[in-house]
C-alpha cells in the first residue's frame, strides 16, 4: 500500500518534469555576486568621495591588512553561503570565512592593544558613532539584496547559516567600502561600531533566515 | 559493489538527472524508480529500528525535496553524494518529527464504548471527525490547502482547478498528494 503511494508520487513528479535552469557552478556564482556587489560599493564610495588621506592610510600596514582581511572575509563568506545551498557540497567550505575573519578581528584587537599601550585608557577615543549602522547598511544594501536573490535559488537546508554567512559577506564588503570614505580609524571605534554593526546584521539575518529563504514551502 | 561498478552506476544516474533537468520525463521517472530502493535501504540503515511506514515517509520526502531542488545538481559532480545529502536531511527531519510526536503523545486506555445509546455516540464522533478534518486542512500550507479546497471540497476537475489557481495540473497533483499525506498523518495522530 505504502509502496503504491510512492509509485504514484514518482509518476506525479515525473509528469511535472519541465526543463529547468541548473544552478551555475559555485565559482561562477561567487564571481557574479562579486561583480554586482563591488560595482555597487564602488558607486556608493564614488558618490560619497574618497577620504582625503586614503593614499597615506593605504601605506599603513595595519590599515591595509584590515582592508584585505575585510575583503577576504566578504569573499570567503560569499563562497560559504552559496556553497551551503548546494546539497553535498564539502562542509569545510562553510568554515572558510573563519580565517580572514580571525585575521580581521585579530588585527583590530592588536591595534587596540597598541593604542592602549601608547595612550592609556584616557587617551583612547570612544564615543557613540551610530552613523556606522546606516553607513554599513547603505553600502551593503545592494550586495545583501543580490546575495539573498542568489541564496533563494539554493536548497535552504541550513537557512540560518546561509543567511548569516551571506549577510557577513555583504556587511564585510560594506565595511571595506565604508573605510574608503569614512575617516574613523581609532581601533576601539572600528571594533565596537563597525565590527559591532557587522556582527549585529549577521546575527539578525541568521535569525530571519528560515523566513527569508522559505521560498518553496517546507524544505 | 566494486568501485568501478559504483562509478558507472553513478555516471548512469548522473546522465538520467541531466536529462531530467532538461525536461525528459521518461529519464526522470527511470531515475526516481532506480534510486527508490537504495533510498529505502540507506534510510533504514540511518534510522534503524523504525517501522516501514516511517522509512517510506522519509523516502517520499526525499523524492519531493529532490524534485524541488533538482536545479541544484551540478552535472560536473557525482550524483550520489548530492542525493545522499538530501536523504540525510530528510532522515533527520523524520526522526525529529517522530520524536516531537512521541513527546506529545499520551497513551490512554481504549474504551470500546462511550455511550450505551449508539446513535448519540456516532453523532458525536462524526462532529469530532469533521472538526478534526477542518482543523487538519486549515493547518496545511497555503498551496496544499487550496488544492484540497478546490479538488475535494468544491469538487472541481484538475483542469478547472488549474485555471482557477494558475498552477499546472501536475503541480496540483503533487500538492494534493502531499496534502493527503499530511492529512493522513495529522488524523492518525489525532485519532
Amino acid at each position: 500500500m505504502v509502496e503504491m503511494d510512492t509509485d504514484k508520487l514518482i509518476e506525479a513528479l515525473a509528469a511535472d518534469a519541465r526543463p529547468i535552469r541548473p544552478l551555475a557552478p559555485l565559482s561562477r556564482r561567487v564571481t557574479a555576486w562579486l561583480a554586482v556587489a563591488l560595482s555597487a560599493v564602488a558607486m556608493v564610495v564614488g558618490l560619497m568621495g574618497l577620504r582625503p588621506d586614503l593614499a597615506g592610510k593605504l601605506s599603513e600596514a595595519m590599515f591595509a591588512l584590515q582592508q584585505v582581511a575585510a575583503l577576504g572575509t566578504a569573499i570567503a563568506a560569499a563562497v560559504a553561503a552559496l556553497a551551503a545551498g548546494v546539497p553535498g557540497e564539502r562542509r569545510w567550505k562553510l568554515w572558510l570565512p573563519s580565517v580572514p575573519l580571525a585575521v580581521w578581528l585579530g588585527s583590530l584587537g592588536h591595534q587596540c592593544w597598541q593604542e592602549w599601550l601608547r595612550l592609556g585608557s584616557h587617551g583612547m577615543e570612544f564615543h557613540p558613532d551610530f552613523a556606522c549602522v546606516p553607513g554599513i547598511a547603505m553600502v551593503g544594501l545592494v550586495p545583501a539584496v543580490a546575495m539573498v536573490v542568489m541564496l533563494r535559488r539554493g536548497a535552504p537546508f541550513h537557512p540560518r547559516t546561509m543567511m548569516a554567512l551571506g549577510t557577513l559577506a555583504a556587511a564585510a564588503l560594506a565595511d571595506f567600502g565604508l573605510r574608503l570614505f569614512h575617516a574613523a580609524d581609532a581601533a576601539l571605534m572600528v571594533l565596537v561600531w563597525q565590527m559591532g554593526t557587522v556582527v549585529l546584521f549577521t546575527a539578525v539575518a541568521g535569525l530571519a533566515g528560515p523566513t527569508v529563504l522559505a521560498a518553496r514551502g517546507r524544505m | 559493489m566494486p568501485p568501478e561498478a559504483a562509478d558507472s552506476e553513478d555516471a548512469r544516474r548522473a546522465r538520467l538527472m541531466v536529462a531530467a533537468q532538461a525536461g525528459d520525463r521518461a529519464s526522470y521517472a527511470e531515475l526516481l524508480r532506480d534510486i527508490t530502493p537504495m533510498l529505502r535501504r540507506v534510510a533504514g540503515r540511518r534510522w534503524p529500528g523504525v517501522g516501514a511506514d516511517h522509512i517510506e515517509d522519509v523516502v517520499q520526502d526525499t523524492l519531493l525535496t529532490l524534485h524541488a531542488v533538482r536545479h541544484t545538481y551540478d552535472p560536473a559532480r557525482p550524483f550520489t553524494p548530492w542525493l545522499m545529502a538530501i536523504l540525510k536531511h530528510r532522515t533527520a527531519d523524520g526522526a525529529r518529527r517522530a520524536m516531537r510526536r512521541s513527546a506529545h503523545e499520551v497513551v490512554v486506555p481504549n474504551f470500546e464504548e462511550t455511550f450505551a445509546d449508539l446513535p448519540a455516540k456516532y453523532e458525536n464522533d462524526a462532529v469530532d471527525e469533521r472538526d478534526a478534518l477542518h482543523q487538519a486542512i486549515s493547518g496545511l500550507p497555503a498551496g496544499q490547502r487550496r488544492a484540497v479546497q478546490l479538488l475535494k471540497l468544491k469538487e472541481m476537475s484538475l483542469k478547472e482547478a488549474a485555471a482557477e489557481t494558475g498552477m499546472s495540473v501536475s503541480a496540483l497533483k503533487v500538492a494534493m498528494h502531499r496534502a493527503l499525506k499530511s492529512l493522513r498523518a495529522a488524523l492518525s495522530r489525532d485519532g
